[in-house]
């Protein structure tokens, strides 16, 4: 959808999880997309070199949010809303049922 | 000339800055060492964050601080006779989502420091404050209001666009206890 605005899809799948999900790591969104980690990894990488992204580090994994400091963040974020409601509907409804709220140990999904 | 190993922080990122100037690549200094700066060493950072303004292609960067002896790990440059560190962080150089307007310019015996304002550099620590809860740098903030003239209500007004009058308050209750 966002391709010929972002330069790649891989960049496109990257910010459209974190749109939705609020954060995320490269393992997590190559999964979620099937698509191979080393694209995901270098766009990461790319949006945070960039100030769009930043990282933090939780046990062994570095989680990657949007930059609250990025100047054009809110405009970014209303172009992500946007495309997303022009996705197709199997694939919202994969994004969005994705269930991400604290669930308690021991209890069954 | 003053060699690399004699130079102070600002010296040096006067000398660095004023170099890519020469090579068309526009830089401004902001982070800690702007703090440094405007505490008059009060904080100490061995961080040089020369912000890259109009987002230069990253190999031009890489080949001008060659030519002055400076090497890229990562994404940060090293010289071998000097502790401190350069950054180029990407432009362009904004407070929360507003753009910094107004620039200091600082003459050294190295070249002229193009450094944001003191108001600005209170805004950029409080933003780091303000998004991530980072404590240092609300002291830092602090530190610069209290060794500069900085317009309260200014910071109060930027505080109320971005949302963040809660730690607004905080602020400027440590901010007045400090006093």
């Amino acid at each position: 959808m966002l391709e010929p605005l972002l330069g790649s899809k891989s960049s496109e799948k990257v910010l459209i999880f974190i749109e939705v999900f609020g954060e995320g790591y490269a393992r997590e969104i190559s999964r979620f997309f099937e698509i191979n980690l080393d694209p995901i990894q270098k766009q990461l990488d790319k949006l945070e070199a960039g100030g769009i992204l930043v990282s933090f580090v939780k046990g062994r994994t570095r989680i990657y949010t949007f930059n609250p400091r990025y100047p054009f963040l809110k405009e970014l974020r209303a172009i992500l809303d946007k495309a997303l409601t022009f996705y197709p509907e199997d694939e919202r409804e994969r994004l969005f049922m994705n269930r991400r709220r604290p669930r308690r140990r021991g209890k069954s999904i | 000339m003053k060699s690399i190993s004699k130079m102070t922080q600002a010296e040096l990122a006067a000398y660095v800055q004023s170099y890519l100037n020469t090579k068309g690549i526009t830089v401004i200094l902001s982070g800690g060492a702007a703090v440094a700066i405007y505490t008059v060493n009060k904080y100490a950072s061995p961080d040089i964050d020369l912000v890259d303004v109009y987002n230069t292609e990253r190999k031009k960067i890489i080949l001008a601080m060659k030519e002055i002896g400076f090497s890229e790990k990562h994404r940060y440059f090293e010289h071998p006779d000097t502790k401190y560190i350069v950054e180029f962080p990407p432009g362009p150089l904004s407070v929360g989502d507003e753009p910094v307007k107004s620039i200091n310019e600082m003459k050294f015996s190295t070249g002229t420091l193009r450094v944001i304002s003191a108001t600005d550099c209170v805004k950029d620590r409080l933003a780091a404050y303000y998004f991530w809860n980072d404590l240092q740098s609300l002291d830092q903030a602090i530190l610069v209001t209290k060794h500069n003239h900085i317009s309260i209500n200014e910071i109060k007004t930027w505080s109320q666009t971005i949302r963040k009058m809660r730690e607004f308050k905080i602020f400027d209750e440590k901010l007045s206890d400090k006093k």
